[in-house]
């Protein structure tokens, strides 16, 4: 059980529209059986990715391969690759069970084969019983369901999700994104799923990887990349984060805001300038002399589950703080925080060399449990 | 509001009134007794009658239903291709050249088409009787059912067709089972409407017939114009009958479809039912 078998492979991957680079040269391998989020704004090449991979376009340059196999002249009714779309595409003309038997007919599957697979996946995803239901008349959720049900009933290799919640209201959205990471570990589909909402890639994702301009960011487990951000773009985009200008002084020790802190960050160069992140979740309030740094609070908004507070250290920092206890605008307040809440990041870091670096400097405290164990099962 | 509405009525009515005199006026001298429109004198059935033994006349009425039959199924498999055709015409500029051309041949009065049918077929030297008749209702039906298949095609959710190859598909079985019967309401139409074109022409038909072959249209012109004869009333009541009963047709089915689409939406067709 511990191989790890690589089904998706892009190998030196660009792709042009007229010139314009919409994927500057891509490299990645995905596992057999992870979950893996594409995250990133619209038109950062996420989707382009899926297209890609489904085969409804072809790569300018380079070379994808999908179980080892070079992909490059094979049609996308050749690939053990189904999708999910974000409309969902079904067919209006057909009921249910047409329009999720429709890939085993294309394949003549007997009658009784697709009628038993069709009502094996309709349990799956729950909505046995509806097999003479007609598409126009049912709801957002359901209709998603059946979208699902009709690419998992042709057992894809792997499964690509085209922001298929983006559609749903926000209980719907939570509660299938519960549904769909469950259905994912018990089937060991590999799912390849793109978003642009971080919670949600956070809340399904084995893995995800980051986008910006046609280029992978950062690739790493939703612990990984919230912790530890490679730069001011992933901070930024992944949750909210204080990010303010720092420089290190030695290994495990940096300074902002006029003063120095320890942290648990190393392998930079003496003096050299950063960027330093602190989670607004991580600050916590305190009497003005009792914290390591002060601020003036600006603005206090009460957000239901905690009260997002806005203050202005001496140095002209801006600090966002998420607490559940209140304060008022004007008072003089204090943050506190653990040397293992400051994270550092290097500027114009690459994926490597700064993986390199974490793996190297940071402290055992922040590894969290190991990867891989969760292949099993 | 009340006021405005009243109008509005009142301006359909006489627009109606308008449009439906000159019928009924015909229609009411079919049952003349006396031989002409100046003077009803009696009721009377003999112009049908008249008209039931005219067997050159229902011969023509049968020539006339399968020119529009024939050339409305053929110029309805064609101008669907067209439409598909157009569709998939990547560049946006070679879809409305295509467009272009399709819409003036629609807009080209009939008796420039029938002129340059007459010139083609005589420079060609094919023999004018029913088969020219036939092509040329064809070749200006074509644009009338592109006209009315392109519209389904744009509506038409493009992800359907990636999805439908995405599952599997081939091009084949997409236009088969994906494309096909999206568009079938459009195709429909064309066909309906193609047909109506064929029975109604008269200008095209009148330079393209030779001798011996005649349509409705043609012949009611000629008989008309040797004369009044109160036969020809008779006639156009059939005819405006039968053009009434398929509009009524075509309404109620129509309508029954719609009616059963509405109770395919179960009341208690909720969320609820799914999640346990």
């Amino acid at each position: 059980m511990l191989t790890e078998e690589i089904i998706v492979s892009f190998d030196q991957v660009e792709k042009k529209y007229d010139k314009e680079s919409v994927l500057k040269t891509i490299t990645f391998e995905l596992e057999r059986g992870k979950f893996y989020t594409l995250l990133g704004p619209s038109g950062c090449g996420k989707s382009t990715i899926l297209n890609l991979l489904a085969g409804f376009t072809s790569p300018t340059e380079g070379s994808i391969y999908l179980n080892g196999e070079d992909t490059k002249n094979t049609p996308p009714n050749k690939r053990k690759v189904n999708t999910v779309f974000q409309d969902y595409a079904l067919f209006p003309h057909m009921n249910v069970f047409d329009n999720v038997a429709f890939g085993l007919k294309m394949k003549k599957l007997s009658k009784e084969d697709i009628k038993k697979k069709v009502s094996a996946v309709l349990k799956l995803v729950r909505l046995n019983g509806y097999d003479e239901r007609e598409i126009t008349g049912m709801s957002g959720g359901q209709k998603q369901r059946v979208a699902i049900a009709r690419a998992l009933v042709n057992e894809p290799d792997v499964l690509l999700l085209d922001e298929p919640l983006s559609a749903l209201d926000l209980k719907l959205r939570t509660d299938m994104q519960y549904e769909l990471r469950e259905l994912q570990q018990r089937l060991g589909i590999t799912f390849l799923f793109v978003t642009h909402d971080q919670e949600e890639a956070l809340a399904m994702s084995d893995e995800i990887m980051v986008m910006n301009e046609g280029e992978i960011v950062q690739t790493g487990t939703p612990i990984d990349i919230y912790d530890e951000p490679i730069n001011r773009y992933v901070a930024d985009f992944i949750g909210e984060s204080n990010i303010v200008k720092g420089r290190m002084i030695e290994d495990y020790v940096v300074s902002f805001a006029g003063k120095s802190f320890q942290c648990v960050d190393g392998g930079m160069n003496p003096d050299e300038k950063v960027d330093v992140v602190i989670r607004p979740e991580d600050l916590v309030l305190t009497e003005a002399e009792k914290g390591a740094l002060q601020i003036r609070v600006e603005t206090q908004l009460f957000r239901g589950v905690h009260y997002e507070i806005v203050g202005m250290d001496n140095d002209g920092n801006q600090w966002m703080v998420h607490s559940t206890k209140k304060t008022e605008p004007g008072r003089r307040v204090g943050l506190q925080f653990e040397p293992q809440d400051i994270h550092i990041m290097r500027i114009n870091e690459t994926e490597e060399s700064f993986d390199e670096r974490i793996e190297n400097y940071s402290a055992p405290a922040s590894f969290s449990v190991e990867e891989g164990d969760r292949l099993d099962g | 509001m009340i006021k405005n509405n009243k109008w509005a009525s009142l301006y359909l009515v006489v627009v109606f009134i308008l449009l439906y005199t000159p019928i009924a006026y015909l229609i009411f001298y079919s049952f003349n007794e006396a031989g002409t429109m100046n003077q009803f004198s009696g009721f009377t059935l003999e112009h049908y009658a008249a008209l039931a033994e005219d067997t050159r006349l229902m011969i023509i009425a049968l020539d006339t239903i399968r020119v529009a039959l024939l050339s409305a199924l053929l110029a309805t498999t064609i101008g669907t291709l067209g439409a598909i055709g157009i569709y998939y015409s990547r560049r946006r500029e070679t879809q409305n050249l295509l467009l272009g051309f399709n819409n003036i041949l629609l807009v080209s009065p009939d008796v420039i088409i029938g002129a340059s049918f007459l010139l083609l077929f005589t420079v060609v030297g094919f023999r004018l009787g029913f088969y020219s008749v036939l092509l040329s209702h064809i070749a200006f039906s074509i644009p009338i059912v592109v006209l009315m298949v392109l519209p389904r095609l744009e509506e038409m959710n493009e992800n359907m067709i990636t999805a439908a190859k995405d599952l599997g598909a081939t091009n084949w079985q997409v236009l088969k089972e994906i494309i096909l019967p999206n568009i079938t309401p459009g195709i429909l139409a064309g066909y309906f409407m193609a047909f109506t074109y064929s029975i109604d022409d008269f200008a095209v038909t009148f330079f393209v017939t030779g001798n011996g072959f005649a349509t409705l249209s043609v012949e009611i012109y000629s008989r008309a114009r040797q004369g009044v004869s109160l036969e020809i009333n008779a006639l156009s009541t059939v005819l405006f009958l039968v053009a009434f009963s398929l509009v009524a047709g075509y309404y109620f089915i129509q309508k029954q479809q719609r009616t059963r689409k509405l109770a395919h939406m179960d009341p208690t067709n909720h969320e609820k039912a799914v999640t346990p």
